[in-house]
């Protein structure tokens, strides 16, 4: 018994003294930082300025860092109009490319296969007209093509192979694949349910007033899903889908390539992740300001976790299956939060605070 | 001429991609380094090989070339050259090009991907052409060549390496930049080569009519700054008036002491003026006949100091536009946004311009209130939102008939979700800025329900829009590269209104970075102008750990004589060294400029305008608002500048709302007056 103890002491001791490090974007601070969490406390190991233009807030919206780690990309979403993905160097943190992309670029991600970054182009704000993803070639930091995709474009992720990468239409209410390879959209599914549009009850969809004037001569999208984020499964060929207008997460099976189950959870989900080994969700629910965490292989929310702010944003995992990194945003001048979750006992455990308005979120590393 | 010979520069890079349990793949190129003409059919094979040396069989093959691209409705199209899935190569721009090429794998093989630079250059030579070729030239002139040349695929090549030579130097010289010098009465053959080729032409050189040159200004006595029109006739030997010999005007200066200097330029209509006071020779020469007057330029000598009135200091954020007006009791009013904060504007009673007093204040959801404006009648107030944590941002409309107690009306966020940077009230409309993309037009005769009417747009979504300005049912947007744009909303000369703006015609600004313009007419001369202001901040900021050094900003005011719309001329400038320009005003010929960390920057602006307005000394006062109760301490960063009643009123971004007064000049024969 006394041993056992010994050796439970040992493991808690070995596991609390890895540091976990995240990059996580101030979007209204133009900041970037480095969250460090050591199993108990989490705290901004170094804050890192990003932008040049002194009155002028540039806003860091999409992290990634790159499959060998060398590397972390972030989108700045403003710019005149269109934004700039930086390239930075993991450690040092100095910037060493940049290269311009479309109109706000925001979420992103390197595939491990082809070596090529994928940029949505958000445009989050602009006319409701399909947008793009940016190829962009890392190590020149040159765009290499635009692939036209469905409208307010977000949630860019690449599939474990590296060989597909997804991003969901927000208003147009679309999933899309795109060969990374060819730089082709292989595959487009709707994922709005087919209804009955005279007798949806629009004041209750979050259109984030989106209202096209007449004469534009362009036909008006708005998604009642409302996708905001994809995230394929690391390893059972599923795609999960954040649906933000309806409160729902999808189930997409990627071979049949259709939705395959719609689970109601909590309010405006945002963004998704899944644990390494395939086993759990995490969805960031939007509109409640809270974090739910999803059994995969059960269908079903095991827990519902208040975050430290109203406004919860990224996800990001822990490649060791425990914690679950989440920014929550905060409101006007309140700073915003990373809240640190443990996906075992399903409770916050640590919280850091950022600048304002935390969004991208991305994992780096775990030191021992 | 000398010859220059082609640098040749091709190189590849390797990118490898680590993907255990497949073969790894080497791209070679062929030929390398790949260079090819314009308009010629070329190729490029790719060649694999695994981590053997061993050739692999031919996959699919993709080439991305990424140099020279344009973006039109943000899609990408590369200009200047096309590579196919075999290679082919069509180039139709000479110039250094970036090709990513993708070896898609076979079995059991990893992806490969190489970079390679395929350099386009021209054809040989195929036609030399002079245009606009004179067969007369006047003794004791030179004029200038113009040559096109041509390569055989009917590309013009830039720039090309060419040699001129004269058959008889005696009677034309020729110089390297093409100049022809005509020394004496006679004929000369002038011959250009470039690539083996040779074109020719036969000239005279005749005798020059002129025999008489007057030349004339009103005033032989100015100060820096002034523009002097000169004016010249010439006469030939009966006393007739001639018309057709071209002019050449110089200058000379001589500094008003050793070392001071004596810079000044006239443009060839005649028009002088000097940067430094001295005594100046202006020569015209017409052939071989010159004539020259002397000018003397004294010190423009109009600085003034000022005084610090009163300042309602902003201590806890920054703070961003301001505002005043005389409210509807009569009184002074301003208001002042915040900036990267918590989303509140202040508002002032500025009356005595001594005692500024904070007298309310509004809170919405925002991280910046950039904006603000009050209505023609004082009535009406409206704020920009950026950073709302709802995303939707757009406009705030406020009740100011009572400054004291102002009352938010509605909120406006239908097609604004990108965020407001700025706004425009013009005669019950609100121009709002949306996205940085167009500007949206919305009526607000009933402001607690604001209605959409209009919008504006450049073009597509590649062009974008910063700022608008309106005087006379003419709005001005300030468009970055676009320059700026003067669209008809009402004033009538396109037929424009609220809801059907109609542009008039745009201008470009040199530097691509126009930020801001004020329309003026000059009261002195009549020309009207659009003052367009840069705003440029360092990109080597980003990620510097020595922010102050490296984020000084830079930029300066353009002076665009618009007098005629349809021909725009950039003519002046002011240019503060080492600081950036940002918000402007205008009033009674005096230009008020929040010049960033240049701080407050007076300019008379009065009179005619050309050249460099800050070197000729029009600064009529300048004021860096220190406080060491900052919120950056001691951070002079000046936003904008109003004058008003005899003030002038402007917001530092560190330190709140200020009002000044410029001393006025005390007159030259005052008497100290002794107890």
């Amino acid at each position: 018994m006394k041993k056992l103890l010994l050796l439970l002491c040992l493991f808690a001791h070995l596991s609390y003294a890895q540091k976990y490090y995240a990059y996580v974007t101030a979007e209204s601070e133009d900041e970037v930082a480095l969250i460090e969490f050591d199993g108990k406390e989490a705290v901004v190991a170094k804050t890192i300025p990003v932008g040049y233009k002194v009155s002028e807030i540039e806003g860091p919206h999409g992290i990634t860092v790159a499959p060998d780690g060398e590397h972390w990309y972030l989108s700045m979403a403003h710019g005149n109009p269109f934004g700039t993905v930086y390239k930075f160097k993991t450690g040092t943190d100095q910037v060493v490319g940049s290269t311009s992309l479309g109109i706000f670029p925001a979420s992103m991600q390197i595939s491990p296969v082809s070596g090529l970054l994928f940029c949505v182009n958000f445009n989050l704000h602009g006319k409701m007209v399909p947008s793009t993803v940016s190829v962009v070639e890392p190590n020149a930091m040159m765009e290499l093509k635009k692939v036209p995709v469905g409208v307010m474009p977000h949630g860019s992720r690449i599939s474990s192979d590296g060989t597909k990468q997804y991003s969901v239409g927000m208003m147009s209410g679309e999933l899309f694949e795109i060969n990374t390879l060819s730089l082709e959209v292989s595959r487009i599914l709707p994922l709005d349910e087919k209804v009955d549009h005279s007798k949806m009850d629009h004041s209750k969809m979050n259109h984030m007033n989106h209202s096209m004037a007449e004469g534009d001569g362009m036909q008006m999208q708005h998604s009642a899903t409302k996708p905001t984020w994809v995230q394929p499964h690391p390893s059972n060929g599923k795609i999960y889908v954040a649906g933000n207008g309806t409160n729902e997460i999808l189930e997409i099976d990627g071979t049949s390539w259709e939705v395959t189950s719609r689970w109601a959870c909590g309010k405006a989900p945002y963004n998704l992740d899944i644990t390494p080994d395939g086993n759990k969700l995490v969805v960031s629910y939007k509109g409640e300001g809270a974090t739910g965490i999803w059994d995969l292989n059960e269908g079903k929310e095991l827990g519902k976790i208040q975050n430290t702010r109203s406004i919860s944003h990224g996800v990001a995992m822990s490649p060791d299956n425990k914690y679950a990194f989440i920014s929550v945003e905060g409101k006007g001048g309140q700073p915003g939060s990373v809240d640190v979750i443990d996906l075992v006992s399903l409770k916050l455990v640590a919280s850091a605070e950022t600048g304002k308005q935390a969004g991208g979120i991305a994992f780096w590393k775990v030191d021992p | 001429m000398k010859n220059r010979s082609y640098l040749i520069i091709s190189f590849a890079l390797l990118i490898t991609i680590t993907s255990f349990g497949q073969t790894e793949v080497t791209l070679k190129v062929e030929p390398s380094p790949t260079i090819v003409e314009v308009r010629k059919p070329a190729k490029i094979k790719v060649l694999a090989f695994d981590e053997d040396g061993n050739e692999l069989e031919e996959t699919e093959t993709q080439f991305w070339p990424v140099q020279l691209r344009g973006v039109d409705e943000s899609m990408i199209f590369t200009k200047g050259i096309e590579v196919d899935s075999t290679g082919a190569i069509n180039a139709t721009q000479v110039g250094e090009y970036d090709v990513f090429i993708f070896r898609m794998p076979g079995e059991g093989q990893q992806f490969a991907r190489i970079q390679h630079k395929i350099k386009v250059v021209n054809q040989p030579v195929a036609e030399i052409n002079v245009l606009e070729s004179p067969t007369e030239i006047f003794e004791g002139s030179m004029t200038q060549l113009k040559v096109e040349v041509v390569d055989e695929g009917g590309t013009k090549i830039n720039n090309p390496d060419l040699s001129v030579t004269s058959s008889k130097d005696e009677v034309i010289g020729v110089d390297d930049f093409l100049n022809l010098y005509a020394n004496s009465l006679g004929k000369s053959t002038i011959e250009i080569e470039a690539g083996g080729l040779s074109a020719s032409i036969n000239l005279q050189v005749v005798k020059n009519p002129v025999e008489k040159i007057s030349l004339s200004v009103p005033n032989t006595v100015a100060r820096t700054g002034d523009v002097l029109q000169f004016s010249t006739i010439l006469l030939d030997k009966g006393g007739n008036a001639i018309s057709d010999v071209p002019l050449v005007y110089s200058v000379n200066g001589k500094p008003i002491s050793p070392g001071a200097g004596a810079s000044a330029m006239i443009g060839q209509d005649g028009r002088f003026v000097a940067e430094d006071p001295g005594f100046y020779t202006i020569s015209v020469s017409a052939g071989n006949r010159s004539a020259s007057k002397a000018v003397q330029i004294g010190e423009r000598s109009i600085s003034r100091t000022v005084t610090v009135k009163g300042q309602g200091r902003v201590s806890d954020q920054h703070t961003s536009d301001l505002w005043v007006w005389e409210g509807v009791d009569g009184k002074d009013y301003a208001v002042t946004g915040t900036w990267g904060s918590d989303g509140k504007a202040y508002f002032w009673d500025v009356t005595n311009p001594s005692s500024i007093v904070k007298i309310d204040s509004v809170q919405v959801d925002a991280r910046t209130v950039n904006d603000v404006k009050v209505s023609e009648d004082g009535k009406v107030c409206v704020i920009s939102r950026e950073g709302a944590s709802n995303r939707k941002n757009g406009i705030i409309i406020i009740d100011v008939t009572d400054p004291r107690n102002v009352n938010i009306l509605s909120e406006y966020t239908d097609r604004l979700t990108g965020g407001v940077h700025n706004v425009y009230i013009y005669k019950n409309h609100v121009y709002a800025l949306s996205n940085g993309e167009w500007y949206e037009i919305i009526n607000i005769e009933d402001p607690k329900n604001p209605k959409r009417v209009g919008e504006f747009q450049l073009g597509n979504s590649a062009n974008s829009i910063h700022d608008v300005w309106i005087r006379d049912g003419i709005a001005y947007s300030s468009n970055w590269a676009d320059g700026i744009a003067m669209v008809d909303i009402g004033n009538g000369i396109k037929g424009g209104s609220p809801s059907n703006p109609v542009e008039i015609s745009r201008a470009h600004v040199n530097g691509d970075a126009n930020h801001a313009a004020f329309p003026y007419k000059s009261k002195d001369t009549g020309k009207f102008y659009v003052i367009a202001g840069d705003e440029i901040f360092p990109l080597a900021a980003m990620n510097s750990d020595n922010l102050q050094d490296v984020f000084i900003p830079s930029g300066y005011l353009h002076f665009m004589d618009m007098t005629d719309p349809d021909n725009p001329q950039e003519v002046a400038r002011y240019e503060v060294p080492e600081a950036g320009s940002h918000n402007f005003w205008i009033e009674d010929d005096i230009l008020y400029i929040g010049y960033y960390n240049g701080g407050l920057r007076v300019v008379d602006i009065s009179g005619d305008l050309m050249g460099d307005l800050y070197k000729q000394g029009r600064e009529i006062a300048k004021f860096l608002p220190y406080d060491a109760k900052g919120f950056i301490p001691n951070n002079p960063f000046v936003w904008g500048a109003q004058p008003h009643k005899g003030h002038v009123f402007f917001s530092d971004f560190n330190s709140g709302l200020w009002s000044v007064q410029v001393d006025p000049v005390i007159p030259d024969n005052t008497e100290v007056q002794m107890k």
